[in-house]
């Protein structure tokens, strides 16, 4: 058998790594289109509630400070949700769409 | 009839004081960057990016357990634009795929990058950068292991 596999070359495959838990991310200098890319922008909308305050899931052409705009009403508050976040946000210059974050209370 | 074709020597002059004057007119408007189409001009990798988006550790070698940058330069002027970044393994197996739109009308700077919790495998690997789904910049690194 184990002639008959090296002989068919099944031995031979290279066994392929494992990139499924390659994480990426991206940022610019650039500023985003004005008008809407392709793909929608869902409605922003809070996702739920904690004890601590309230979770919000991160949509296309969010950042810390538009969001903390929406809670705060006040861009220079987002510091607060980068502290509530360390644990998933090391640069605050990326957050990625489908980051459940957690907003503390105002 | 010779007479009636000839064009008065001071309409010309006039004519021509107005051409000049246009054309300094244009010269301000039109004398930026702004009106260049979108270009790559840089792409760069390295283990680090600052706040203006440009490597600060550039390298084309690195350890497994590195978070490998890539820093794409941009000159030009467009509403909408994407970049994409295309990350693949020695045969081709794609590693990973990040697209970033852009509206730009000036020198700008995306950076992309891939970290692998487990660690990134030794071998070769290669970048290819899009514009609008145009390859326009390809980069090769190596990773090494400790």
């Amino acid at each position: 058998m184990g002639i008959f596999d090296k002989l068919s070359g099944k031995k031979e495959e290279k066994q392929r790594p494992d990139f499924s838990d390659v994480q990426s991310g991206n940022s610019s200098t650039a500023r985003e289109p004005v008008t809407p890319s392709p793909t929608p922008i869902p409605d922003a909308k809070p996702t739920g509630t904690t004890g601590q305050g309230q979770t919000y899931t991160v949509v296309a052409g969010d950042s810390l400070s538009k969001i903390a705009k929406r809670y705060y009403g006040d861009a220079s508050k987002w510091p607060r949700i980068h502290e509530a976040n360390r644990d998933q946000i090391t640069n605050p210059d990326l957050i990625h769409p489908g980051q459940q974050l957690k907003i503390p209370d105002a | 009839m010779r007479q009636s074709r000839r064009i008065p020597l001071s309409v010309c002059l006039a004519l021509l004081m107005m051409s000049a004057a246009c054309n300094r007119g244009g010269a301000d408007n039109t004398g930026t960057a702004s009106n260049t189409a979108l270009r790559v001009t840089d792409v760069t990798l390295g283990r680090a990016v600052g706040g203006d988006k440009a490597i600060t550790d550039r390298t084309e070698t690195f350890q497994p357990n590195d978070t490998i940058y890539a820093s794409v330069a941009t000159e030009g002027s467009a509403s909408s634009a994407t970049l994409r970044a295309r990350w693949t393994f020695e045969d081709g197996q794609v590693v990973d795929e990040s697209t970033r739109t852009i509206a730009s009308n000036n020198r700008e700077r995306t950076e992309f990058h891939i970290s692998k919790p487990n660690g990134w495998p030794a071998g070769k690997y290669k970048l290819e950068v899009f514009l609008d789904d145009r390859s326009v910049e390809t980069k090769n690194f190596e990773v090494r292991a400790n």
